[in-house]
């Protein structure tokens, strides 16, 4: 019986470990992370700099500088396929096909000497089988459903002609043009400000449900996440140490790191006297400390996690935390 | 202008533009009105938080204060006196009052100076200390109020995270004991673990020194903790400024709620109404005619595409820009 969980598993990564061989030492910038995408359902993965989230989905899509990057350990699993195996001629087929990726900076992305239009009919091209006019017709089509005011105009400007809220438009339309099953979006509004941000973020969710694709959103910001996401992995230091749904982690967050950032962002509905704090400062990815990489930080530890870390375990269904002692972070909830 | 008899700071329709030359003989051929008649003042051990999005001419705000702008019009009355008339000496003197702290930690601090000596330059400037160890002993105090330790005093800035450059950066501000700290985005570029330190922080300084704030930022959530009230920016004016409680349950001017609305709250449970505002901030070179907004208004109506409306008061200390509050 399948009853239980119907839902399609489009992306498992299990036990991704990237690291960078730089002068200085091997950096472990993605440290064993495990993570599961279903179709048709947006993931937010969050974190603070440096966590390894953007290693994470550059190891994905195999776009590693390498060297010094490299695939150290585990699986990609796309649709069953292990990206992590696949040559380099292989990915292509899937990169910008069944995988696409946005950037927070378009100009990433985007070609600075050719039109808009160019660039979309081009991938267009390269991926069906159509005439150069009915690639023309498409790529209009696109630009006027991610919301550029008259696109047949705007498909032949260059990309410094347009503003950044357009620029990201046209960067979508570009990732979208060739219906990709899952949508890799790299901090895509960081750069916005917040009312051309919740432009985006409604264009983002309209197309996923028009599409049926998935998406992962890469951000550190917890409100798009809480507005956006079906289900949330918070990375720490290479590592994911929370992942469920998002009501899940936003009623119940169980790992110290988690509750502890949710407590130290001042909120507009709410009325707080003083910000709750997290001591100190995030351990250098060239010297992790040994045992639970928060131990530096972590109100709740002792012994047991300056000495080992903890699995990612489920501690309730569908809610999993990397956490010896996430019990005990409920009576410390209380006296906050 | 409602007349404060306790302002520290009023700033009395002050304008800031900047003109955009080209050609051979570098003709002005257009101006950039960043700040364009702003009115406003601060009382003192007040926070008055500054937010708009970007470009609305926030910083240009701060520097023209500062005078590191020269004003194009307007008044800037500190303390009773209107700085804009100073002498330069005047103006070295003024600057003992106020401070800056800087948005980017790692640009504003010199990279070949040590801590010792970027918290001690002011103290040399305005020679506030007769010998070096005075000095030694001003600065170890003063990294103690930021928290930093002795150990961290012979360091470079590369040494230092990004909350700690931002906390040697207010030592450094608060060497000279101002009255007034404009901070630009102090948080800004930073974590949000880390964020929240630095905001505590603030808040402890402004209560030890009696310190007045003017914080300038573009996120209404961060603003809207450390202040007591806001003053909202679009395009080079102010388009509202009350209490903070005020600018949150009951905004009047339709960008204020628009902006309120756009601001992800972490919390899936809140199922909020969310005005999605069209288009994007026009240039502030040819700014639009009568209310800037109205481009973008849901509320436009004929009046606003001609006459700019005027910046007036709307209940207890409550200032909007709005024709649609008098139709
Ligand atoms: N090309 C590289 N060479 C060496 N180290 C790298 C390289 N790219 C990333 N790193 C390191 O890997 C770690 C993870 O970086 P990553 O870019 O994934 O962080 P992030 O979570 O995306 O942060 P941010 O929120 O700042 O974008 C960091 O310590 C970073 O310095
Ligand atoms: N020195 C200058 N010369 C010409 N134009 C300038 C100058 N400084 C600022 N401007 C322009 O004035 C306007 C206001 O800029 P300002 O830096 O004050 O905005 P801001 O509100 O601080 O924005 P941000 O949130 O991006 O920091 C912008 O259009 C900017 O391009
Ligand atoms: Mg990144
Ligand atoms: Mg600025």
């Amino acid at each position: 019986m399948r009853i239980l969980d119907e839902r399609e598993k489009l992306l498992e990564i299990r036990n991704l470990k990237t690291y960078f061989y730089t002068e200085e030492g091997v950096l472990k910038a993605v440290d064993g992370v495990d993570l599961l995408l279903h179709s048709g359902e947006t993931l937010g993965l969050v974190g603070e700099s440096g966590c390894g989230k953007s290693v994470t989905s550059m190891s994905i899509m195999r776009l590693l500088p390498s060297p010094p990057g490299k695939i150290v350990d585990g699986k990609i699993l796309f649709k069953g396929r292990d990206l992590a195996q696949l040559s380099q001629k292989e990915m292509r087929k899937l990169r910008g096909n069944d995988i696409s990726m946005i950037f927070q900076e378009p100009m990433t992305s985007l070609n600075p000497v050719f039109t808009i239009g160019n660039q979309i009919s081009e991938a267009i091209l390269l991926h069906k089988d159509v005439t150069k006019r009915e690639a023309r017709r498409q790529s209009i089509e696109m630009l006027k459903k991610v919301g550029i005011p008259s696109p047949e105009k705007r498909i032949d400007d260059y990309p410094h002609q347009l503003s950044g809220g357009m620029r990201q438009r046209a960067m979508i339309a570009l990732a979208l043009s060739c219906d990709p099953q899952l949508l890799i979006a790299d901090e895509p509004t960081t750069a916005l400000d917040v009312t051309i941000q919740a432009q985006i973020l409604e264009l983002m969710n309209d197309l996923k449900k028009s599409y049926n694709m998935s998406i992962m959103l890469i951000t550190h910001d917890l409100g798009v996440v809480a507005e956006t996401c079906d289900t949330v992995a918070v990375m720490y230091a290479g590592k994911i140490v929370e992942y469920t749904d998002a009501k899940g982690l936003f009623g119940n967050p169980s790992h110290p790191y988690t509750w502890g950032l949710m407590n130290s962002i001042p909120r507009l509905d709410q009325n707080i006297e003083k910000l709750h704090t997290i001591a100190g400062v995030v351990p250098n990815p060239l010297d992790f400390p040994e045992g639970c990489k928060y131990n530096t930080r972590c109100p709740i530890a002792d012994d047991k996690c300056l000495q080992q870390e903890a699995e990612l375990q489920e501690i309730r269904k569908g809610h999993k935390v990397r956490c010896w002692h996430y019990e005990r972070l409920e009576q410390l909830k209380k006296v906050h | 202008m409602a007349v404060e008899s306790n302002a520290l700071l009023r700033v009395n329709n002050l304008k800031k533009y900047f003109p955009i030359k080209a050609g051979l003989f570098r003709k002005t051929v257009a101006q950039v009105k960043a700040v364009d008649d702003i009115s406003f003042y601060i009382n003192e051990g007040e926070t008055l938080g500054l937010v708009g999005e970007s470009g609305c001419g926030k910083s240009t705000t701060g520097a023209t204060i500062l005078q590191l702008e020269k004003a194009t019009a307007g008044e800037v009355i500190f303390q009773g006196k209107d700085v804009l008339s100073f002498s330069k000496k005047e103006i070295r003197g003024m600057r003992r009052d106020m401070q800056i702290i800087f948005q980017d930690p790692y640009a504003s601090l010199n990279p070949r100076m040590t801590v010792t000596e970027i918290v001690g330059e002011p103290l040399d400037i305005h020679k506030l200390v007769r010998n070096k160890q005075e000095k030694k002993e001003r600065v170890k105090q003063l990294l103690g109020s930021v928290g930093l330790s002795t150990e961290h005093m012979h360091r470079y800035p590369h040494e230092f995270s990004g909350g700690q450059r931002q906390r040697i950066g207010i030592a450094r501000a608060l060497a000279v004991e101002p009255k007034l700290i404009i901070a630009d985005e102090p948080v800004s570029a930073l974590d949000v673990s880390i964020q929240a330190q630095v905001i505590n922080l603030l808040q402890e300084l402004q209560q030890e020194y009696g310190l007045t704030y003017l914080f300038i930022a573009h996120d209404l959530s961060v603003v809207k903790h450390i202040s007591d009230r806001v003053a909202v920016m679009y395009l080079g004016k102010i388009v509202e400024m009350t209490s903070k409680v005020d600018i949150y349950d009951n905004p009047l001017h339709p960008y204020t709620q628009s902006l309120l609305s756009a601001i992800p709250i972490p919390d899936p449970t809140i199922n909020k109404e969310r005005i999605v505002l069209e288009g994007d901030v026009p240039s502030p070179i040819n700014p639009p005619s009568g209310c800037r907004f109205h481009p973008r208004c849901p509320h436009v109506m004929e009046i606003c595409r001609g006459e700019d409306p005027e910046f007036k008061v709307y209940g207890d200390n409550h200032y909007v820009a709005c024709h649609f509050l008098d139709r």
